[in-house]
């Protein structure tokens, strides 16, 4: 259901195929981002600045998002979080610049409709993503070394 | 130049609607989201003057649940929001003292129907006193995080190192005595949801002093190498390392509180200060 309605609104809304892709990898289904998404949303990050930015703005709305829409912040975490690794040095400085964003993130709660707690998840990545930003050096490594980091990114399973 | 693209106009109503939201008269923690939306109001905006003005409007002060939640709120925001929001403060000192009236130390002279007047006289207590620990010290940020300059500063200045160590320990101090005054306010048969979620800045608070004390005593024992002098600090270090243990062995069995953050582990015995000791432990992480 949720998928029709994000493709009628991605041509409603007017979205452009930069914001479709990352709306789509960022989106409620209980799978997903698969590794091709956050690759091609990395490389994007790479294209013109309009682009970069219409990544950014729409990953920073996704991590806004309200309590039901915790996949939406769940996913934007992972997808941030690979393309901090395999993106453009400029996402590595908006990160830095707006790192209260992740970092507010780290108390993220919510009870879904069975009480159940699903916000530890977000939690944990977003205490994760937030002493990587932080860590200069290990990032510059990490951003060196592909393998350490990526069993952390692949594909959300079983959400 | 890669900042946020935030619509100013509309987060300033948004703001209004997060305060009151925040503290709303239902006895739970203020709802973190709200909260959160307080923060980040204060770095998208580089200024908390909207906060401030907000908070001053609520009605708060008719109902006890409101009151503690305003003062939680704010004591999140000082912590987490962007540091202007500590230096403005300093001009709401007053307004947050006046919160006092109608508490158990104001002119109603009760604990509140729900027993939260003793708790917001302390919480009062605590947050006027850091208040005038940043003003005295500027440099330290909301939650005290570790950062090397300031006990290379120390070490520069014992003299004013001395000082702020013993500031942060009266701090400590404070911390210690209305996390006890916190738990003994428990209620069975509630969740106390409400009186833990004071304890989750209070831990993360107290955490940051003691990394921050450690560091900047061990820093002194390197240059000073003058054990007398120091001795009275390192005893109230040990004292307070074994109240601090105390503190989050108690935190560790609340639910709550340990799903929202990771309660520090202590290792039972403080930290040796001494440099000669080769096998002083590392600084807390």
């Amino acid at each position: 259901m949720s998928g029709v309605l994000r493709s009628v609104k991605n041509v409603t809304k007017g979205y452009s195929s930069v914001q479709v892709k990352v709306r789509n990898a960022t989106s409620n289904n209980a799978w997903g981002p698969t590794g091709t998404e956050m690759a091609d949303i990395a490389r994007i990050t790479y294209n013109s600045s309009t682009d970069f930015y219409e990544v950014m703005d729409m990953l920073d709305k996704r991590l806004n998002d309200k309590g039901k829409n915790w996949r939406h912040v769940l996913k934007s975490l992972k997808v941030l979080d690979y393309c901090l690794h395999e993106g453009s040095e400029l996402v590595v400085t908006w990160a830095r610049k707006n790192i209260y964003i992740i970092k507010t993130l780290r108390e993220f709660i919510y009870l879904d409709e069975e009480s159940r707690d699903v916000g530890a998840s977000i939690r944990s990545s977003a205490k994760e993503l937030t002493s990587l930003i932080m860590d200069e050096e290990r990032l510059r490594a990490e951003r060196q070394n592909r393998g350490s980091w990526k069993s952390r990114v692949t594909g959300l399973e079983d959400m | 130049n890669a900042t946020r693209n935030v619509d100013l106009t509309k987060s300033e109503t948004e703001l209004t609607t997060n305060i009151r939201k925040a503290t709303s008269i239902e006895e739970s923690a203020p709802k973190r989201k709200h909260v959160r939306q307080c923060i980040v109001y204060t770095w998208d905006h580089k200024s908390s003057a909207s906060f401030w003005n907000g908070i001053k409007v609520q009605p708060i002060q008719a109902d006890e649940i409101q009151t503690f939640k305003a003062l939680i709120t704010v004591h999140k925001v000082l912590q987490e929001g962007h540091p202007i929001a500590l230096k403005e403060a300093q001009a709401n000192v007053s307004w947050l003292e006046s919160l006092m009236r109608g508490t158990s130390g104001g002119v109603m002279g009760s604990d509140g129907a729900r027993g939260y007047g003793p708790l917001i006289q302390e919480y009062i207590f605590y947050l006027v006193s850091k208040l005038q620990f940043h003003r005295n010290h500027p440099e330290f940020n909301g939650t005290f995080e570790y950062e090397e300059y300031i006990s290379l500063k120390s070490i520069n200045d014992p003299n004013e190192g001395y000082e702020t160590i013993s500031d942060l320990m009266n701090l400590q101090d404070q911390i210690d005595s209305f996390q006890k005054l916190i738990f003994s306010h428990f209620r069975s048969g509630t969740n106390n949801e409400c009186r833990i979620s004071a304890l989750v800045p209070l831990v993360q608070e107290s955490y940051g002093i003691y990394k921050f004390i450690t560091s900047m005593l061990r820093a002194m024992h390197t240059t000073l190498g003058d054990d007398e002098a120091l001795s009275p600090l390192r005893g109230r270090y040990d004292a307070q390392h074994y109240r601090l243990v105390r503190f989050y062995y108690e935190c560790s069995n609340l639910r709550y509180l340990t799903s929202l953050i990771t309660v520090p582990k202590l290792p039972q015995d403080p930290p040796n200060l001494l440099s000669e000791d080769e096998n002083a432990p590392a600084l807390p992480a």
